[in-house]
Order: C-alpha cells, then sequence, then structure tokens
C-alpha cells in the first residue's frame, strides 16, 4: 500500500483517468477553501481590532492596528507564554513516548511469535474504543493523592503510551518490514535489540514519523483532561484558551489574539510539514 | 550474547536451554514499557471508575468513599438533565455527522480529479482538523453572538432576522454542531480520497466505455468501493460526537450547556456533575453508561456492516 | 535481551520524567537567592487592586516583594475552579478571593484548607469592620479565615445621555424619588422605553436587577437557623414577581450577566440603567472605558439600600508564603487602602474607619455623582443579611432561570420549576 501511495502522483489510473477536473469542481473546491479558511482570517481580524470596534454594529471584515498590543496582552493576562512552553514540553515528550513504546511493542506484535500475542493485540485493540472521559475519574483521585495536580506530569504520564499508536506501528510493520530482513539479522547472530536499532528502525522511521506528528497534534489539542488536571495558574494552551473563553480576560480582541497565538505553532508545522501531514493522514486511513 | 535473540522468529533454530528461555521473555520486553504504563493510566482508572460509581464520593474530600450501591445510577435514570443530554447528544451528532460526512464525500470527489494545485487544497481542507477545539470553538462563539456577531450581521444584511444562536435549542445545536462539522469535514475528505485513490482505475475506465455519466460512476463504482472507508468514518464520527465535550463547554464558557441546558451533552454532562456540582461518584456512573452506549453502538454498526455485506454477496 | 529492552524503555522513560520534572518545578514561584518573594493572588469581578496601583505601591514599600494576580470575571467559574484546586491541594495561589455568597459553604466544609489568620499575626483583622462583616468569617471555634475586603451596597446607575435623548429627567434626587420603589422603577422604564430609540431599553437583564432587590432583604435563601428557605421566602417570591414583570414589559436587554456580549453592551449603550452595587462602578470603568466616562451618574436605588456580594481575602493552607501573604492582606485591607480603592474603583469599604473618610468623595468618571454620600446612605440602612451555605448556588440557579425567561421565552412558572430542579441537582438530593 506504501509503494502504491508513493508512485500515485504519476500512477497509472490518474493519466487513463475519465476524470478531469472542470472550471466548475476548482469553483466548488474553491469556495470550500474560503469557508475553511475564513474563521482563520477572521480570527487575525478580531485580534488585531479594539474591544469597541468589535461591538461595533457594522463588523469590520480588514486587520486593524492592534495586533501587536493585544498579542502582548494575551501574553502579560493569560499567560500564554508560559502555555506555549508548557505545551510543547507536553507534547514533545508524549510524543517521543508514544513514538518508542508503539514501535517496540508494534514489532513485537508484528513479527515476533509469543504466548499471549493474539490476546494481548486484542485488549490493545478493544480499548481503543474506551472514551477518555471514562478514566478521568480515578485519574484525577489518582494525581491529587500522587500530588501531582498542576503539574505537567499529571498530564504527560495518562498520555506517555496510546494504544491506537501500538496498533498503528503494528500495521505499519506488518506491510513495511519483511520477515526475511529480521531472519536475516538473526542468522548473523545479531540480538533482537540490535536487529530492533539497526534493521527495524530505519525500516519503521516513515511510520514512526507519520505517528509523531498525528500525537503531537492530538497532545498539543488535548482539551478535557488538561481542563481537569491543570489549572491557569500553569496551563497548557488549550486550558489557558479555556480559561480565556470563560471571561478571564475581558476584552474580547485579546481572547482573540489568544486563540491566534494557541493556533499559530500548529499552522507553522503545517506550513512546512503540511504535505507529509496530508500524506501521513491518507496512508492511515487506508490501513486503518 | 550470539544466541540471546531467537525469540521463535519464522525460522528459528535450536538454542540452549538458558537462552532459549531468554528468547522466549524477550518480546515481553519490547512489550513492557507500552503494557505497564497502560495498565497504570489506562486499564486502571478504567475497572476502578466502575468502582467509584457505587460509592458517594465528593470532590472536596476524595478520601472519603460511602458504599452507595446503585444508587448512583438510579439516581441519574431518574434525573431528566441525563435524558435531556442524552437526546442532546444525539441531535448534535446527527446535526455534525450527517452534513460532515456528505460534504466531506463531495470533496473528496472533486479532489480526486486531476487538478492544478491539488496538494494546495489538501492542506487547505485539513488547516481546522489542525486548529484545537478550544481554539476554533471561541472563534465560532465570537461569529455566532447574537448582537454583535458576523453570522448575524449577514442575515441582516440579507434582511433577515437576527438569530439567538446561544439561547435557542436548534440554533445554539446547530452552532456547536458548526464547530465540529468545520474541523473535521476535510479530515474526512481526505479518508475518503484516499479510499478513492485504492479503488483501480480500471473500475472507472470500464464504466466509461459502458457510457456511464460522471454520476452514475460515483454512484456504482466509487460508494460500492468506499464502503469499509465510509463505515470507518461513520464509527469515528459516531464515537466522536457520543464524547462531544470540548466545543459545548466553550460556546458560552459554562458546563451547564446553556441556559436550559439546551446542548448540554452527555461528556458536558459528566463534568458538570463532577467538577461544577462535585459529585465525582455520579460522575463516574456516568461515564460508564456512556461507555455502555458506545460499546453498543459500536455493535449496532457492525451489525449493520455484516448484514449489508451479506445482502451485497 | 529482555533486559536491554527494558533498559530502553525506562531509560526513555525516566528521560521524560526528568525532562517533565524540570518543566513541572519552572512553574513554582518561590524565593528566589537573592530573597525575593512574589506573591500570587487569584481573585475574581474586579476588585480594583492592580487598576488602582496599589500592587505597585506595595512593591514601592516592599522591594523584595512582586504580586502576581489572576483574575476570573464570573464569579461561578472562579468558584468551580478554586473547588478543584482545593480538592488537590495544587494550583491554589498564596491569597485567594472569597465571595461573601460562598463563605458560609467554606466555613462548614473546608474550614481545614485554609490558614486561621490569627496564627498569621492578622487576629484584629477584622476587628474595624462592620460587625456582621468580620462575623461571617469566623468559624464556632474562633478561627479566622478571612479578611473582609468591600462590601456591595447597591445603587442605581445610569446613563444621562440617554435619559436626555429620550426625555427623562437626569436630576438624582428627581431620580431617586420617580424610583422609591421597584414599582416606580419599572414605570419609569416603560415610559423610557416607550420614547428610546428601538433596541435600546431600560436594564441589562433580569437576573441584575432580581439580584439587587433580594438583596435588600435579612432573610434570602436560608433562615438564622441555616435551613434552606428560598422555595418559600418572601424576598425570593417578590424579587421574581417584579424581575417577570420587566421581562413581560420589554424593558430586558436580556444579555446574560458577565459574558462577552454583556461586557460589550457597556460601550454600545444598549440599556440605560443598571443594578450597581458600588463595586459595579469598577467594572463599568473597565467595559466602557475612556470613552464612557461623563456619560454615567449614579443615584440611589428603589428601597435606598440593600447589599449584593462583598468579599474576602483568604490565605489556603497550601501557600507557598503564607507570611508575607498575610502582610499584604493586612495592607490591602487597612482603612487607608479601603479609602483609596472606594475613590478609584468605587469599592466600598466594609472599614468602618474608612467609611467614615470616604462620605464626601465624588467620581468625576460617573458626572461627579456624590458616590460617597450614595452608597453610605445605602450601606447604614443594610441588613445585617443571613448567609446561607448554597447563597451561591441558590442564587446562580435563580437568575439562570430568569435568562431562560428572557431569551427563550419560557413562562415564569415553568423557570421556577427549572430554578428549583437545578438548585436539587447542585445540592445531589
Amino acid at each position: 500500500m506504501r509503494r502504491a501511495g508513493r508512485s500515485e502522483p504519476k500512477g497509472s489510473r490518474a493519466l487513463r483517468s475519465p476524470l478531469h477536473g472542470g472550471p466548475l469542481a476548482y469553483a466548488v473546491l474553491i469556495a470550500a477553501t474560503v469557508v475553511f479558511a475564513f474563521p482563520f482570517y477572521w480570527t487575525l481580524v478580531a485580534a488585531s481590532r479594539s474591544n469597541a470596534e468589535l461591538s461595533s454594529t457594522t463588523p469590520a471584515l480588514t486587520p486593524g492596528p492592534n495586533l501587536l498590543h493585544n498579542l502582548g496582552e494575551a501574553l502579560e493576562q493569560a499567560e500564554i507564554g508560559r502555555a506555549l512552553l508548557n505545551s510543547l514540553l507536553v507534547s514533545a515528550t508524549v510524543t517521543a513516548g508514544v513514538v518508542l513504546s508503539s514501535t517496540l511493542a508494534g514489532f513485537a506484535f508484528a513479527k515476533l511469535r509469543f504466548r499471549g500475542r493474539g490476546l494481548l493485540l486484542a485488549v490493545t485493540v478493544a480499548t481503543m474504543m474506551i472514551p477518555p472521559q471514562l478514566g478521568v475519574i480515578p485519574l484525577f483521585m489518582l494525581i491529587v493523592r500522587l500530588d501531582l495536580q498542576n503539574t505537567l506530569p499529571s498530564v504527560i504520564l495518562p498520555s506517555l503510551v496510546s494504544a491506537f499508536g501500538v496498533f498503528f506501528m503494528r500495521q505499519y510493520l506488518v506491510q513495511a518490514l519483511p520477515d526475511e530482513l529480521v531472519e536475516a539479522g538473526r542468522v548473523d547472530g545479531a540480538s533482537l535489540l540490535r536487529i530492533f536499532r539497526s534493521i527495524v528502525l530505519p525500516v519503521a522511521r516513515p511510520g514512526m514519523a507519520v505517528l509523531g506528528m498525528l500525537t503531537f497534534m492530538a497532545t498539543w489539542n488535548d482539551f478535557f483532561w488538561p481542563v481537569v488536571a491543570l489549572s491557569s495558574q500553569n496551563p497548557t494552551v488549550q486550558v489557558a484558551l479555556k480559561s480565556l473563553g470563560q471571561g478571564y480576560v475581558p476584552d474580547q480582541s485579546v481572547v482573540m489574539a489568544g486563540a491566534l497565538l494557541g493556533t499559530l505553532p500548529v499552522l507553522l508545522v503545517f506550513g512546512v510539514l503540511g504535505r507529509q501531514i496530508v500524506g501521513g493522514i491518507m496512508q492511515g486511513a487506508v490501513k486503518g | 550474547m550470539a544466541l540471546t535473540s531467537s525469540a521463535r522468529l519464522p525460522a528459528a533454530g535450536p538454542a540452549p536451554a538458558r537462552t532459549r528461555r531468554a528468547g522466549r521473555l524477550a518480546p515481553y520486553g519490547f512489550l513492557t514499557p507500552f503494557f505497564v504504563l497502560f495498565a497504570a493510566f489506562g486499564l486502571f482508572p478504567l475497572l476502578y471508575t466502575a468502582y467509584v460509581s457505587l460509592h458517594r464520593v465528593e470532590l472536596q474530600t476524595t478520601d472519603r468513599m460511602d458504599w452507595f450501591g446503585l444508587q448512583n445510577y438510579t439516581r441519574l435514570l431518574a434525573d431528566p438533565f441525563f435524558w435531556n443530554a442524552l437526546r442532546n447528544t444525539f441531535t448534535i451528532g446527527v446535526l455534525s455527522t450527517v452534513p460532515q460526512l456528505l460534504t466531506a464525500l463531495g470533496l473528496a470527489h472533486l479532489l480526486n480529479y486531476r487538478l492544478r494545485g491539488r496538494t494546495f487544497f489538501r492542506v487547505a481542507m485539513l488547516l481546522p482538523y489542525a486548529t484545537s477545539v478550544a481554539a476554533a470553538t471561541l472563534v465560532f462563539a465570537q461569529l455566532f453572538g447574537r448582537d454583535y456577531g458576523l453570522v448575524n450581521w449577514v442575515l441582516g444584511e440579507l434582511g433577515l432576522g437576527p438569530v439567538d444562536w446561544q439561547a435557542g435549542t436548534w440554533s445554539s445545536q446547530l452552532g456547536v454542531s458548526a464547530v465540529v462539522t468545520w474541523r473535521w469535514t476535510g479530515y474526512n475528505a481526505l479518508i475518503y480520497l484516499a479510499g478513492m485513490q485504492a479503488i483501480p482505475g480500471e473500475l472507472y475506465e470500464s464504466t466509461a466505455v459502458d457510457g456511464a455519466s460522471k454520476w452514475q460512476q460515483f454512484r456504482h463504482v466509487t460508494i460500492p468501493g468506499l464502503r469499509p472507508t465510509i463505515v470507518f468514518t461513520v464509527v469515528v464520527s459516531t464515537i466522536g460526537a457520543t464524547q462531544l465535550f470540548g466545543e459545548p463547554l466553550l460556546y458560552e464558557g459554562n458546563a451547564g450547556g446553556g441556559i436550559s441546558h439546551q446542548y448540554q451533552t452527555l461528556g458536558l454532562y459528566l463534568y458538570e456533575q463532577g467538577w461544577t456540582f462535585f459529585h465525582l461518584g455520579r460522575a463516574a456512573a456516568v461515564a460508564w453508561v456512556m461507555f455502555l452506549l458506545i460499546v453498543v453502538l459500536a455493535l449496532l454498526n457492525a451489525a449493520i456492516a455484516a448484514r449489508r455485506n451479506r445482502t451485497d454477496r | 535481551m529482555r533486559r536491554s529492552a527494558a533498559v530502553l524503555g525506562s531509560t526513555a522513560l525516566a528521560a521524560t520524567l526528568l525532562l517533565t520534572a524540570c518543566g513541572g518545578s519552572a512553574g513554582s514561584s518561590g524565593a528566589a537567592a537573592d530573597g525575593k518573594v512574589t506573591i500570587t493572588i487569584d481573585l475574581f469581578g474586579t476588585f480594583g487592586y492592580k487598576e488602582s496601583g496599589l500592587y505597585e505601591e506595595y512593591t514601592k514599600l516592599h522591594p523584595n516583594i512582586t504580586v502576581k494576580q489572576t483574575d476570573t470575571q464570573d464569579e461561578g467559574q472562579y468558584w468551580q475552579a478554586l473547588q478543584t484546586k482545593l480538592a488537590g491541594g495544587g494550583g491554589l495561589a498564596d491569597i485567594q478571593g472569597l465571595e461573601v455568597g460562598r463563605v458560609a459553604s467554606v466555613l462548614q466544609k473546608q474550614a481545614d484548607k485554609f490558614t486561621d489568620l490569627k496564627t498569621l499575626g492578622l487576629g484584629a483583622v477584622n476587628d474595624e469592620l462592620v460587625p456582621w462583616k468580620g462575623a461571617a468569617a469566623k468559624t464556632a471555634d474562633g478561627r479566622i479565615l478571612g479578611a473582609g475586603t468591600d462590601i456591595g451596597p447597591e445603587a442605581i446607575c445610569f446613563r444621562t445621555d440617554l435619559f436626555k435623548a429620550a426625555g427623562l429627567p437626569t436630576d438624582r434626587t428627581e431620580l431617586a424619588a420617580r424610583w422609591s420603589t421597584w414599582q416606580g422603577y419599572l414605570d419609569l422604564g416603560r415610559q423610557y422605553v416607550a420614547k428610546a430609540t428601538p433596541g435600546n431599553v431600560w436594564t441589562d437583564s433580569a437576573a441584575g436587577m432580581f439580584t439587587a432587590e433580594v438583596g435588600q432583604q435579612q432573610v434570602r435563601y436560608a433562615d438564622e437557623s441555616g435551613k434552606p428557605v428560598h422555595e418559600s421566602s418572601p424576598a425570593v417570591k417578590t424579587a421574581w414577581a417584579d424581575a417577570g414583570r420587566l421581562v413581560a414589559d420589554g424593558l430586558s436587554a436580556k444579555l446574560p450577566q458577565w459574558t462577552p456580549e454583556w461586557n460589550k453592551a457597556f460601550s454600545t449603550g444598549k440599556f440605560a440603567t443598571l443594578s450597581c452595587p458600588a463595586w459595579m462602578l469598577g467594572y463599568i470603568k473597565g467595559q466602557a472605558g475612556t470613552a464612557g466616562a461623563g456619560t454615567w451618574d449614579v443615584a440611589p436605588g428603589p428601597g435606598r439600600t440593600g447589599n449584593w456580594g462583598g468579599s474576602y481575602l483568604t490565605v489556603p493552607r497550601t501557600a507557598k508564603h503564607p507570611k508575607e501573604a498575610a502582610e499584604l492582606i493586612r495592607w490591602l485591607t487597612a482603612k487607608e487602602q479601603q479609602t483609596t480603592l472606594f475613590t478609584k474603583q468605587g469599592s466600598f469599604p466594609s472599614s468602618t474607619g474608612a467609611q467614615a473618610a470616604i462620605k464626601d468623595v465624588t467620581d468625576p468618571y460617573f458626572s461627579n455623582a456624590p458616590i460617597g454620600q450614595i452608597f453610605s446612605e445605602s450601606a447604614a440602612a443594610m441588613p445585617a443579611q443571613v448567609l446561607g451555605v448554597d447563597d451561591g448556588v441558590i442564587g446562580k440557579a435563580f437568575t439562570d432561570a430568569l435568562g431562560e425567561v428572557e431569551r427563550t421565552g419560557t413562562a415564569p412558572d415553568t423557570a421556577w420549576k427549572h430554578a428549583l430542579d437545578n438548585i436539587r441537582k447542585a445540592n445531589g438530593s
């Protein structure tokens, strides 16, 4: 599947396909793009205006002069700067943990045979269905008891592994890693860990990259648990945005500046890696 | 060292007894990091929730648990607000999922054409997905403001009266659904697109030779070929809709889900029970009911899919 | 091999934990090596300390202290977050504000989570206040859990420009006479709405009027024995009926208080009057901004008295700098600072000394209204309110229900039932 995906741009189907994009297709797609992009544009407009302008009866439709002032206010009043740093730390740590633990376990599930493999895999997959809310109450009681409330480990520890990640890496390695490669390494007398390092990891890298991107975004945007575990004193971006939305700051243009600041890093990542992320999601879809 | 690696690979050779034992255990070493953390932060809370739901536990005094039997559940079922939340979860689920998936299907079809700037379109579609629930909802809450919102201004320019997007039942549910739809349509379009690209081009070719129109191709080639993908997105969206929380929480910024709880979802109801009214035991009961609901929905989905497969063959 | 895989895993885990531990500790504000201390203070609404420059002044007096304030506008949200933090003991500031409607609840349920101010040398902190203010923060066994800040004597704020445009008098004495009762207030409102530009109405919300009117009675939601009486209390019933009349006659702008839409309406002039406890003056200044100066005025309200709100400062057990926090509290609640706060922000002092000092204060922002005199008279006539454990919850349920009446057209009787349902739900019975 991966190979097919890679050759897709000059693939046979596209050339012979009877489906050509007419002007109508472009028109609809451009309209859709405008709809998708408008809230971003409007965030910028609102974040660069004053509160009074936002409450005028004819709303502002173009950016105004107050952007820097509002960004500064958001940074100062809602701890957005601190929140950005916290989110970065949390997302990076969680991503590292998920990718590593998932690759290890995914490899074992994909290529090793051991007692209980089917059962363990089934349990893992089954838990993907469980709503995160289900664990929130005991988790909350747990971190209260561990004295971790309002600390970053309280949001990192529960997310450090992911059933989805294990399943994802397993699916990836089943197809991407030929049995012969592993076998050859074993015949050469390499230890399993060595095989993992020098044979599995290089092959797994593209899959790890996709999983990493997805995990990073999901963690950056995670909402329910951080809202419960953290407070506005030591927030992640989403917690800070929630405080903004609940009237932490009276000025709506500052609220919008906060939303802008919280979204910007992800947008930047998208600007650089957009194509890869799109590819990753489409790849994951066909596998899933 | 040389032979410690003999896990039971496809062609495992004979090995000394000691190293063989080590080899047998090696795969578990790979699983340990995942399962240890998973047990502590995934499995344990899950089971413990059931235990908590049988007790009276208040947020202010989490170390005190009084046996409560099934009272949390019976009170839940007797609470009109619970049924209200269940109904809202369903209607908002339909309002957000159906238009979202249909639009995604249409967009995917267009994206599957040979297009200039296709990467641009794909990335643009996916941008809302990269936005967080919190940021998106804050922005939409502004757009849907009753007195100074852009949406009502546009309606006013069109000669239509302003809509109270917060207090009305349908209007507020539509507002919340709009956030969900905006965030997830592009994502689903890409998933469908991936599915469409896996459909062999020859199928289109042969139907084209048979003189089928584009619409007929879409109906008779694309849709059947996409069926597994559609089932996948329906399942994922349904689960997502059942757990809806951030959008209704931030829409007006309170856990009540509107002035008459008119858009309070189950997720929000759980949060309100636990973190506004401080009844953790009752919140745990809500969590379990939600879980059962998802299991039922998943089984239902699976049954429908299986039945359709049978009738098709 | 088994070992090496485990080592790999645990190294990664250790690395991440280390990383997160660093991240976590970066968050704690502590005494730095140079002896500098940052005191955190977490408040709701507008206390006005920051706005009137009191923190800066304090830092000038104590160069080793800096004060960092966080603030949530809606007290309901603030209370909820405070409870979660109290449950886990994490994320609390050195000083936490407390609204008067929550004091009884804290005294009864969470006294152990707060420091007895006596042990921090503040045994006399409430001695100079009006007696009921200090008594409300004292436990049965004599612990002092909160230092009184302001109280909320009531008046009516009104827009002189809008009144003139609608041909209404703007003389404070005349207005006070016209709306000496709530019926008079509604009558004048009907006159106003008949002449005002369409879309411009009499007051912001039914909730505001309801809270103000209930606040004039001694017994509101609970009686002296602590028994909840909100279902039968005449105070609640009368205020509910009057608020219903307000909505029925189209006098309400239907704005939910403490929301962005409400905030914005201050600068656009959607309503002409507002039930104004003294601390609301600071809120108006914050929302209407400099552009609003001179358009607002204050007059004695119906009944010429009432108490809405007012607050306390507390030190949670988990405070990192309890001693320094206590010193700041002593200073902030002292007579001089209470006087400054009223002059600059309108928060009415609970200190009798400060009350004597502000009698002649006028406020240029509010058309030079004699706010000292107006609020002093209102405070003098104020009943010693009976505070119930669930006052905050009950008050919110009723104001929410009034929001339903005005925003969704729910019949008042149905909304009344909803309010009672919500109170039952919150109390878990």
